[in-house]
């Protein structure tokens, strides 16, 4: 499907503490299905060059760009390496705060509008789906 | 019409509405269910969990048997969702036609055997099963359209 294609296009990062990326990851993928280009960086046991050198991987073998790195917690190591791997590159988008919602977001708007529009909904998509539950 | 009649204990949640909905993109989600129906309250929380461009019906069985037979939706592009096979056996019984059906969610629970990742199914639903090939009714097995569907008729005999 073209439809795939075009998704393959835009990657994600996952980057958090313990396992948390890991099943972030695959819980979308079971929610939406598998995912192309959408990596898990669990920094359980990793150390901060370890972390630092596994993002710079990954993006390094995208020469096209437009990368999004989610990372779990602002100003936290997994924030802090990230930014120190990638935060100077273009066409790379750090976000911190990752939930489900904005991951789900990020799996099925990626490939469909541009790319700067897509992170402005994914981070809308976060802060909405954190709310009182009023019914 | 019915771009995909799906058994799923859960009803909806997010494969339904993210997975499925994602790719199909449904501008209506029949929920056909006895139980809900009756249940205010299980009502507007399936409602509620319903993005707001899709619209949805929560009907007891006959009377969703009725909407269909009556093409109130055939202009529309609805997922139509059941707890259970026997309510897919009901169903045709009420007069709806089944050509296919994608079951995706009948979860782990004491008694159930797994089929695939996703679908168990304990001795009276393989009967049901079993019923539902004799009438003709493919059985497309898989959470999401991303995965590889898995042809159940052979795997419920």
């Amino acid at each position: 499907m073209s439809d795939e294609r075009d998704r393959g296009r835009t990657a994600g990062i996952v980057v958090t503490h313990g396992k948390l990326a890991d099943e972030l990851v695959r819980t979308v993928e079971l929610i939406v299905g598998a995912q192309e280009d959408l990596y898990a960086v669990a920094a359980s046991d990793l150390c901060d060059e370890d972390i630092i050198g596994r993002v710079r991987d990954i993006v390094g073998g995208r020469a096209d760009g437009n990368v999004v790195v989610f990372v779990d917690y602002f100003g936290g190591s997994c924030c802090i390496n990230s930014v120190r791997a990638v935060g100077h590159e273009k066409g790379i988008k750090i976000i911190s705060g990752v939930n489900l919602p904005l991951l789900l977001a990020f799996a099925t708007k990626r490939g469909t509008m541009p790319f700067d529009e897509m992170v402005d909904h994914l981070i809308r998509r976060g802060r909405e789906s954190v709310k009182v539950i009023d019914l | 019409m019915i771009a995909l009649f799906r058994v799923d204990d859960r009803l909806i949640h997010g494969q339904v509405i993210l997975g499925w909905g994602s790719v199909l993109k449904p501008n209506r989600i029949v929920l056909a269910d006895d139980e809900v129906a009756a249940n205010e309250w299980e009502r507007n929380l399936y409602a509620a969990s319903v993005p707001a461009e899709i619209k949805v019906s929560i009907l007891p069985l006959p009377e969703a048997a009725a909407q269909f037979r009556r093409g109130i939706f055939d202009a529309e592009r609805v997922i139509l969702l059941v707890r259970g096979p026997k309510d897919v056996v009901a169903l045709m019984d009420l007069g709806l036609a089944v050509s296919e059906v994608n079951v995706g969610g009948l979860h782990y629970r004491e008694g159930r055997e797994k089929i695939i990742d996703g679908v168990y199914l304990d001795a009276a639903e393989r009967g049901i099963m079993r019923e539902l090939v004799k009438r003709g009714v493919i059985l497309d097995g898989r959470a999401v359209p991303g995965n590889r569907p898995v042809k159940l008729n052979s795997r419920v005999v």
